[in-house]
């Protein structure tokens, strides 16, 4: 029971990581119906703008409790600004003029891995190609604060799923209570139809993408900070958050949560039972396989996911 | 065109082809056919006509497995010596296969294909060979190349569309892409074909040129021809029979001028909107009047609101 | 919506320019981040005089695109396209092609050449002068030179300085290609570079725009409409030119033979194998009849072109074919008489030679295609008559037509004869990154781009096909039965009944699902297999060390036997039929009713359903199909490697596979393949060009201004033109803002 539970964590863990990212996806596909296969490379970028600023302010130093709060709030603003700036870029290069010449769905799917590419392999010549870069150690991450009967949550696992849930409650309500969430939510009802309402569409796009970017690039500050940081992170917890977006019904908000989060869990659980014991019915080298039994087995039976899409319906 | 009486068709007998029973279908809450029966005979035009929301294309999708209602039975016998056979839960292209062909009300061609491939596909999903044989070049498959390619030719010549043969369909004028969607129906060789509103957006010269076609699909090939239309005038020089629905019920049967003079018709399309009652009236007076384009059948302000299949037929195809 | 000022959209643009210069001076160059101290690289790249450079860059982009209205009128006339491509061969000759194979220059490249060649003595002074013995860049300064006063010609409109400008052109290209000659036999060794031929050529291209500017009165170029005229005129007259010059470049210039230091002309060969045994067909074939069959091919070719003879046509082809034959004799038996003899260190049977004999067999080839052309060549009076059937467009088609007939031979002549002039790198880049990824693009090509399916795992197939093989031939862990161990080549079936199984598998579940839920699926499904490769179930794949000891492919018919091995060239031939085959099959298949059904399915699922096709069948049926052809690619590359490991069958291939189709044109067979043979040459070009670990980034960014700016691809699909030239859509933004959710 005791190891169900801090695998529960750990799932938890990962799970809102994928949704953080996922959500940049979902937003996207919301408005646009595109997969953004770049918004991965926005994720990693997050993470090294936040490095270059968090260690250009706070430098090598282990830093007392306030002070690990300021890190995190810049490092988490930072990710977020840079990844903004790449999305933004990103859809001012490699989206709006597909869009203008009417391109095929599919050339905009291609000019996003082209520019997956180039980002990926411009950041490792900018900064490095090894894997194995790490953010200065300013706290102790792996302090226990909760700890009962064998059961134990780290400081990181709580900064991590405390953020995430508090930037997925931001953009919940974003898309929800806001002017700029109702000019999202028409352009991926019906853009034609928001554009004789006067809203403007490249624009309320480009926030869109602004907005995944933001979160995308503080997800890679915390995905930093946890596990390390390089040129080609963004692949696998892009192509993860990708498949939890569709899980939770793509382009719906909450479904991108709910589906993140339930990945990670199932990602934890499942190939690591029963809990406990030495010898796994399944094994952790078949965690990849598991996750996406279980979004074919979801997709099987929901065709559209968990929550369905539209992202004006759901939020 | 003359505005004479319709003419009955060459061979209508009072075989039934499609037998409509007690249908009902719902979306959610939203009830879009109620408690619909209507019987369509061989060889004869039936309209359904009715105002916006009223479930026509509700109908149209239940016909040919698009939806399958909840309650009701549908039975078909699309060729002559069928057997009656239901159509619940039966696939699209099954249906077809059984010998119904339809149109689209926001037209749906190939638009990337040409005018003759896009009959050619109408006309090859009766064959046989495979993709082996294809790719072999066999003689058979040869053989059936050559004659969907005459078939084709020769549907084209029919909706006289022969000039543009060999051009993208997406690069056809309005009215010529009407009448190749109505070419490659054809192409299946149905017993019944479906013709949602099909001089939507037409002009006056089209929609006579329409008429003649539906009434020589309808003599030449001895096809049963059901008939979505707005435009009453097209309605009642060419329907033998019309049925109306208002708000998924059926509320008249009958020959158009038994229909002209029922008063829950009347009542149905003057309770709607301002435009379809002027259309109705139009058609309801004498059919000769020059009618001015009355066809670009907006919906009106009041009737947007509804849940109205007929607007979210393609957002459903896209989005499921 | 508001109107944005004139002032801020130019200040955007700017912005956009300059942001354009600064990304590019983060691009180029050497530097590499470091883990000690990030964005040293970044400030390396940035703060230093070299941003001003990539600023400037920005600027003149940005002024180009101020003045772009003003400049076009003057590219409308004539000559200004050539005279573009020809300045562009030259620079793109001089800056990035080598110039030497030779290990001693450094690079190989124009520059590097130029320093070694200036100073060195014993070369005659045109050589070193043209290397920039007197001054220091000589070769740039006269291509400036040339294209100023081509460009001056065009302005001036005058004659005499076109006509002058055209000499000069000639000239400089000819002394780079003596200089580069005499260069080369210093060096001594034979010569695989293409640089200074490139170099020619793109000189000769300006000499004929500055001709064309001499000879034109016209206010606007007509390039098109003169095309159109030419291969209305004689269709096959591009062919017996190209065919004439290959001839005489093999006859006059190229290398036949060059075991250790020697380099024979074909001139030379009589004097070297005179009483060494060699047959009395060699010897009369080195002496006189190479000339005869080359004068009496071209003439036959150009009489048949000329005339439109259909006889005379097939009279070009006989000869051609058996002018093709006679070649290879000769060349076989010359080889093997000097192994035997130990000719200087000749090694084997067809070893040791030149350019020369593939060059006149590729000539020979150009003019069989040319009397091919004339040979089924319509008569005016026919082509007439179908005109008035199929209606007025048709003009155009034929034209085109005639122009990928000539371009068909072309690549006849090339995919036969060039990779025996390659060198052995080249050789293997054509084997095993060209071929198996435009089969595999083939393939996937089906999935995609004609049943618009995305398929984001398609790289599974090719791993089952491997394993298929591996399995088969008994190198893996677990043995098939005895009697079932096959020769690799015969495990072809299998591999294509197993994917075929595999992608049926696969699709029934998921088929039903819409583009980018299947899209994320075959990713998985992709993942799944290569896991389950690593993971090694049951001891069956051998884990992540894969399968060893595949045995190379043979064939024995009895009367024939071969047997591949380690060289990468018959792995080329064997590759060549296998795509030939599958590219028949796959373009009857696309024009039968099946191809027709993907299109429709692609194009509007629901009414297609209505047409009553069963869309799931037909889907299963691209599924299925496209993944039997990359099982045999995978057996192809299972047997060719001799090893596989699950590192083979990542999913950045398969995502590679799918950029590849997009980029040369979705639904195209040419297309695809073209796009799948470009992008993997690309990176090993790059390797001469780049540090090697940035080509990944160039990559990338070719692929995106691919996408920018050619959306629909290198050679778009005629199926798929409706959609991008804006039929249905008007271009206005509300309505294109976004795309319709059809297809994919």
């Amino acid at each position: 029971m005791q190891d169900f539970l801090n695998f529960l964590v750990l799932g938890l863990t990962r799970g809102s990581m994928y949704a953080l990212i996922a959500l940049g996806y979902t937003l996207v596909y919301g408005v646009l119906q595109l997969i953004n296969f770049a918004h991965s490379e926005v994720f990693m970028s997050g993470a090294f703008g936040s490095y270059l600023v968090v260690n250009l302010v706070a430098g090598d130093t282990f830093l007392p409790w306030y002070g690990v709060i300021g890190v995190l709030l810049l490092g988490m603003v930072s990710g977020g600004i840079v990844g903004a700036i790449v999305a933004y870029g990103l859809e001012r290069v490699a989206y709006r003029p597909l869009r203008r010449r009417g391109a095929p769905k599919l050339a905009f799917l291609i000019s996003a891995i082209g520019m997956s590419f180039f980002l990926s392999q411009l950041a490792g010549k900018m900064f490095n190609r090894q894997k194995n870069n790490f953010f200065p150690e300013y706290f102790d991450a792996n302090k226990r604060i909760i700890e009962v009967n064998g059961v134990h949550v780290t400081l990181l696992q709580v900064i991590i799923i405390g953020s995430a849930l508090a930037m997925m409650l931001f953009l919940d309500q974003l898309v929800s209570q806001t002017k700029l969430g109702r000019s999202i939510r028409g352009v991926a009802e019906d853009a034609p139809t928001a554009a004789l309402m006067g809203i403007d569409i490249d624009r309320t796009i480009a926030r869109t993408f602004i907005i995944g970017g933001a979160l995308g690039g503080a997800a890679g500050f915390l995905f930093g900070t946890a596990f390390g940081f390089f040129n080609t992170m963004g692949f696998i917890p892009g192509v993860k958050a990708f498949a939890a977006a569709v899980l939770g019904g793509i382009g719906n908000i909450r479904g991108a949560m709910l589906g993140g989060l339930l990945l990670g869990v199932v990602e934890a659980l499942v190939p690591s039972a029963p809990w406990g014991t030495s010898q796994s019915w399944i094994g952790l080298q078949w965690t990849d396989v598991v996750a996406f039994v279980v979004l074919v087995l979801v997709l099987v039976f929901r065709p559209s996911g968990i929550l369905g899409e539209r992202l004006g319906r759901a939020a | 065109m003359t505005a004479t009486a319709p003419q009955t068709g060459a061979r209508t007998t009072g075989e039934v082809v499609y037998d409509v029973k007690d249908v009902t279908l719902r979306f959610g809450g939203v009830t879009s056919l109620n408690n619909v029966s209507l019987q369509m005979r061989r060889g004869e035009i039936l309209a359904v006509i009715g105002p916006n929301g009223a479930g026509k294309t509700s109908l149209f999708n239940s016909l040919t497995g698009v939806y399958t209602p909840q309650e009701g039975t549908i039975t078909l016998a699309a060729r002559e010596g069928d057997e009656m056979t239901s159509v619940l839960g039966r696939k699209t292209h099954v249906i077809n296969h059984m010998g119904v062909a339809r149109t689209f009300q926001n037209i749906r061609l190939f638009p990337a294909l040409t005018a003759l491939e896009n009959v050619k596909v109408g006309v090859e999903t009766r064959q046989k060979s495979g993709p082996i044989s294809a790719m072999l070049g066999m003689p058979w498959q040869r053989r059936e190349e050559r004659e969907s390619t005459a078939r084709a030719y020769e549907l084209l010549r029919f909706v006289g569309l022969t000039p543009r043969a060999n051009e993208l369909a997406g690069s056809l004028a309005y009215g010529e892409q009407r009448r190749l969607e109505i070419a490659r129906a054809l192409g299946t060789e149905p017993g019944v074909i479906l013709l949602d509103e099909p001089a939507a957006g037409t002009n006056p010269v089209e929609k006579q040129e329409l008429a003649a076609l539906i009434r020589k699909i309808n003599v030449e090939d001895n096809i049963s021809v059901l008939l979505i239309e707005h435009d009453m005038k097209l309605v009642m020089s060419v329907a033998h029979r019309l049925v109306v629905l208002n708000f998924g019920e059926k509320i008249a049967e009958g020959t158009p001028e038994q229909i002209q003079r029922d008063p829950a018709v009347i009542a149905a399309y003057l309770g709607t909107s301002e435009d379809e009652a002027t259309a109705m009236t139009e058609g309801l007076e004498v059919q000769a009047i020059d009618v001015q384009q009355s066809a670009l059948d907006e919906p009106g302000p009041g009737t947007r609101t509804r849940t109205d299949p007929e607007t979210n037929t393609r957002g459903e195809g896209e989005h499921r | 919506m508001k109107r944005e000022s004139e002032l801020s959209v130019q200040l955007k643009r700017l912005g956009g320019c300059l942001a354009l210069g600064f990304v590019l001076a983060l691009m180029v160059g050497k530097h590499e981040g470091s883990q000690r101290d990030y964005g040293f690289a970044f400030r390396q790249a940035v703060f230093a005089p070299r941003i001003f450079v990539f600023l400037g860059i920005g600027v003149l982009i940005y002024l180009l695109i101020i003045f772009w209205p003003r400049v076009t009128p003057y590219l409308q006339r004539p000559g200004v396209r050539p005279l573009a491509a020809g300045a562009l061969t030259v620079v793109a000759a001089d800056a990035l092609l080598r110039w030497t194979d030779s290990g001693q220059i450094e690079g190989g490249k124009l520059g590097a050449m130029s320093k070694a060649a200036a100073d060195t003595g014993s070369l005659d002074f045109l050589t070193r002068a043209f290397f920039g013995s007197i001054v220091p860049g000589t070769p740039w300064i006269l291509l400036a030179v040339v294209a100023l006063l081509a460009a001056a010609a065009i302005v001036l409109d005058r004659g005499t300085l076109a006509w002058s400008a055209a000499a000069l052109a000639v000239l400089v290209g000819l002394w780079g290609f003596y200089a580069q000659a005499s260069v080369r036999s210093f060096l001594g060794a034979p010569d695989h570079s293409t640089g200074a031929l490139a170099s020619l050529l793109g000189y000769l291209t300006i000499a004929c725009s500055a001709v064309v500017v001499a000879r034109s009165d016209a206010e606007h170029a007509d390039t098109r409409g003169f095309v159109d005229r030419l291969f209305s005129w004689r269709p096959g007259l591009p062919l017996v030119v190209l065919g004439f010059v290959t001839g005489l470049i093999s006859l006059l210039v190229a290398t036949w033979f060059s075991p250790s230091n020697a380099v024979d002309k074909v001139y030379d060969l009589g004097s070297r194998f005179a009483g060494s045994g060699v047959s009395a067909l060699t010897t009369a074939y080195v002496s006189w009849l190479v000339y005869a069959l080359f004068v009496a091919c071209v003439a036959v070719a150009g009489a048949a072109t000329y005339l439109r003879h259909k006889a005379l046509g097939w009279v070009a082809i006989v000869l051609g074919t058996v002018s093709v034959i006679l070649t290879l004799v000769v060349l076989h038996d010359f080889t093997a008489v000097a192994a035997a003899a130990g000719f200087d260190g000749a090694s084997k049977p067809w070893k040791n030679l030149g350019v020369g004999g593939w060059l006149l067999c590729a000539s020979f080839t150009m003019l069989a295609g040319a009397g091919w052309i004339a040979a089924t060549h319509k008569r005016a009076d026919d082509v007439v008559a179908a005109d008035l059937v199929a209606g007025d467009s048709d003009h155009l088609a034929t034209t085109s037509a005639n122009f990928n007939k000539v371009l068909l031979f072309v690549v006849i002549a090339g995919a036969l004869f060039y990779p025996p002039m390659a060198t052995p790198f080249w050789q293997s880049v054509l084997v095993s990154q060209i071929g198996i990824y435009v089969l595999l693009a083939i393939g996937l090509n089906v999935v995609v781009g004609w049943a618009g399916l995305l398929d984001l795992g398609f790289i599974a197939f090719y791993a089952i096909g491997s394993y298929t093989t591996a399995y088969l031939v008994g190198a893996l862990p677990v043995k098939p039965p005895e009697w079932l161990i096959l020769p690799p080549l015969a495990a072809i079936p299998f591999a294509i009944v197993i994917c075929l199984l595999a992608g049926v598998t696969l699709g029934a579940p998921t088929l039903r699902l819409r583009g980018d839920y299947l899209a994320i699926v075959t990713l998985g499904f992709g993942e799944i297999i290569r896991i389950a490769a690593n993971n090694n179930p049951h001891g069956f794949t051998n884990g992540p060390r894969g399968a060893i000891n595949i045995p190379h492919p043979s064939i024995d018919l009895g009367f024939f036997k071969f047997q591949w091995g380690l060289e990468a060239l018959p792995y080329w031939y064997l590759l060549l039929v296998l795509i030939c085959v599958i590219v028949l099959l796959f373009t009857r298949l696309e024009n039968s009713r099946l191809g027709r059904s993907w299109a429709a399915i692609r194009e509007d699922e629901v009414a297609a359903q209505a047409t009553g096709i069963n869309t799931t069948r037909v889907k299963l049926l691209a599924f299925a199909i496209g993944a039997s052809t990359s099982g045999v690619a995978g057996v192809f590359f299972a047997s060719q490697v001799g090893v596989i490991s699950p590192d083979n069958f990542l999913l950045n291939n398969s995502i590679l596979v799918v950029a590849y189709v997009v980029f040369g044109g979705m639904g195209s067979l040419p297309g695809a393949m073209a796009g799948a043979a470009v992008l993997t040459w690309l990176p090993e070009f790059l390797k001469d060009q780049v540090p090697a670990e940035d080509r990944q980034m160039w990559i990338g960014a070719v692929i995106l201004l691919m996408m920018i700016f050619r959306p629909a691809g290198l050679i778009p699909a005629k199926r798929r033109k409706a959609e991008l030239s804006g039929l249905e859509k008007p271009a206005s933004a509300e309505t294109t803002a976004v795309p319709a959710g059809e297809g994919m």
